[in-house]
């Protein structure tokens, strides 16, 4: 196990960038945190929970994905290395989960070749940063079981660094990490982990709702009904979510014969979202598509994508910090679970009088 | 990274011929830029791929066309779109690219033996032709041949003359419908197509049902299945959605846990029945 200064951090962060982009937590002048290059003076510990998860150094919000000359295609898969520094466990979890989705049956080069070219510090939380925050539910934090280069454990004036894959041992050969006593660091963090654990409540309602989502998801259709009138469709959900990948491809015409196939960032909000060009559109209200958005979150999703988690879902509770209309995962679990009882009561009474 | 390995590289091909339809359809019929045969590509019918054309992006067209027949890769298309649009400006020898195909086709394997019974409405008869004219140039693989289509009136009758050329055969069924015959020129049935289930005394047993239409045909016409005693298991029905990566990473045309791209566009009545959007 190895042990670093705090105030040697940007020097060894300097150090890793030189031959590398360094993503890592920047404080902003409106005194927001953001993960952005690395910058000296911005650069915080403080990172709380950064406003966005780190998912756009993989998957770019809008990125050209061939460039269109002489009448071809020629495709433009690009990725430098990176490394992303103060990553939240949460946050891990989704870009494992991300990085198995777009592999799976059918590998997505853009993503995959800059997921190769990723190295991931992973910060492990030391308690809630904020009343939403709910990983101890979904199985995705405070602290990353594995996947990760390098893990960091709050030590007072230092961090402690557990390794996780070869990478990770190159990046702590300098002098600036010392060795300490495995035995030691390890009941260290096993009582960091204990005590963060502690700090962040479970919310029962995410599990009991995938279970009634599972056993009849018919009864909840007045909860989506009452979401949907209360959703502005703009897509923040989806583009704070450390899992959402769903995009879109179009053309930019540059010149007569010259262009780019870009693709960005979508949601599955939008109304535009599936519809088709006959004008059909098999979730045209705003109730079927936060119904999609939270079921393919805690319903319908595939066990190879969890990576140990409890499902699609992360727990990082944006969607609950961002939505204008308080339509948050943890808003809709609560939902279906209140809702889910008087619907079901209602239906055995008026089975009964007819 | 070798080009081939990237599952969004469109390649180029070239437009042979475009044959006018009815209005706002026509069929084109793509070839491969250096001439050659589609064989080599393996499609299988229900099957799609995605169109490019420069400035427009992509576009999921079903294949019209069967494997057994190679030399050309058919697609017919309504003119609806921003790329169909552009598709319709595009001439004889044209260039556009494809990449594909995508999707699990109908099963055809399964369907070897058996009784088939098309039911296709409107654009729907596309994918379906290219299982119908599959099984014609394979007819001694499989069982009694029926085919239903209905279209809203008889200037819409898609593949006219291929439908016509059935008068002469004996090894298919045929029955068409018209919704609406205004001019009383409509020599076949004039209702919608699950009419035609009272005239062709069908037998359910060992018959597999294969649909494709638009949504609100399936509702009617499963409705008549069911009630005539076909098995769920033995109704297949291809489906429509937005797909716009055709891979299963885009997620537009999500299905439940499905995506219509990759486990469809073609699926077995008991695989979706559960899903309460899917048709």
């Amino acid at each position: 196990m190895k042990r670093i200064r705090k105030d040697l951090l940007k020097d060894v962060l300097k150090d890793w960038a030189l031959d590398r982009t360094v993503i890592a937590p920047r404080r902003t002048e409106c005194g927001e945190c953001i993960y952005d290059t690395f910058d000296d003076a911005g650069f915080t510990l403080d990172i709380a929970k950064p406003s966005a998860p780190p998912k756009r150094s993989l998957f770019p919000q809008s990125e050209v994905i061939f460039q269109i000359e002489q009448g071809g295609y020629r495709q433009v898969v690009s990725s430098s290395p990176t490394l992303i520094f103060g990553i939240r466990p949460c946050d891990h979890k989704g870009l494992l989960q991300s990085q198995s989705f777009m592999s799976q049956d059918l590998d997505d080069p853009y993503y995959r070749t800059k997921s190769e070219s990723v190295l991931t510090v992973v910060m492990a939380c030391p308690g809630s940063m904020s009343p939403t925050c709910f990983c101890t539910t979904t199985s995705s934090g405070p602290w990353a079981e594995s996947g990760f280069d390098l893990q960091l454990y709050d030590d007072g004036d230092g961090f402690l660094v557990e390794i996780g894959s070869e990478r990770g041992r190159d990046l702590v050969s300098s002098g600036s990490f010392e060795d300490i006593d495995d035995a030691k660091a390890a009941e260290k963090i096993r009582a960091f982990q204990k005590a963060a654990g502690s700090r962040i409540p479970i919310i029962p309602e995410v599990e009991d709702a995938m279970e009634r989502l599972e056993t009849s998801n018919k009864a909840s259709d007045e909860v989506w009904e009452g979401f949907g009138k209360k959703c502005i469709t703009c897509g923040g959900c989806s583009f704070v979510c450390p899992t959402c990948t769903c995009f879109t491809v179009s053309d930019r015409v540059v010149s007569l014969e010259t262009g780019d196939r870009i693709r960005s960032w979508d949601s599955c909000l939008y109304a535009g979202f599936t519809k088709e060009a006959s004008g059909h559109n098999p979730r045209r209200t705003s109730a079927l598509r936060i119904k999609r958005r939270h079921e393919h979150k805690l319903l319908y999703h595939k066990d190879r994508d969890h990576h140990g988690g409890l499902c699609t879902c992360v727990g990082c509770g944006r969607c609950s910090d961002y939505c204008p209309v308080h339509i948050g995962l943890i808003e809709v679990a609560h939902a279906i679970c209140s809702a889910k009882d008087s619907a079901g009561e209602e239906k055995r009474y008026s089975g009964g009088v007819s | 990274m070798d080009p081939q390995t990237n599952i969004y590289q469109p390649f180029p091909v070239r437009i042979l011929r475009t044959l006018p339809q009815i209005a706002e359809h026509r069929l084109f019929q793509l070839q491969m830029e250096d001439g050659g045969s589609w064989e080599r590509f393996g499609h299988q019918p229900g099957q799609f791929i995605e169109v490019s054309i420069f400035g427009k992006g992509e576009a999921p067209i079903s294949i019209s066309s069967p494997p057994t027949r190679p030399d050309v890769l058919e697609i017919c298309v309504r003119r609806t779109g921003n790329l169909t649009n552009a598709l319709f400006e595009l001439e004889k020898g044209s260039r556009l690219h494809v990449r594909g195909p995508y999707g699990r086709g109908f099963p055809v394997e399964k369907l070897k033996g058996r009784n088939l019974l098309l039911v296709a409405g409107g654009l729907g008869l596309a994918p379906l032709r290219s299982l119908l004219l599959y099984v014609l140039d394979r007819r001694d693989e499989f069982g009694d041949l029926t085919l239903m289509y209905g279209t809203n009136n008889p200037d819409n009758v898609l593949f006219k003359y291929e439908l016509l050329s059935f008068f002469d055969r004996s090894d298919i069924r045929y029955f068409y419908s018209v919704d609406r015959d205004q001019e009383g020129i409509w020599k076949q049935y004039v209702g919608v197509v699950t009419g035609l289930f009272d005239q062709a005394e069908l037998s359910t047993s060992d018959t597999c049902a294969v649909l494709c239409g638009p949504p609100i045909m399936y509702r009617f016409v499963l409705e008549k299945l069911l009630a005539l005693g076909f098995s769920k298991e033995n109704i297949y029905m291809s489906l429509e959605r937005m797909m716009k990566c055709g891979v299963g990473k885009c997620g537009h045309c999500a299905i439940g846990e499905m995506y219509c791209c990759m486990d469809g566009p073609v699926f077995n009545y008991t695989e979706i029945e559960h899903i309460k959007e899917a048709i």
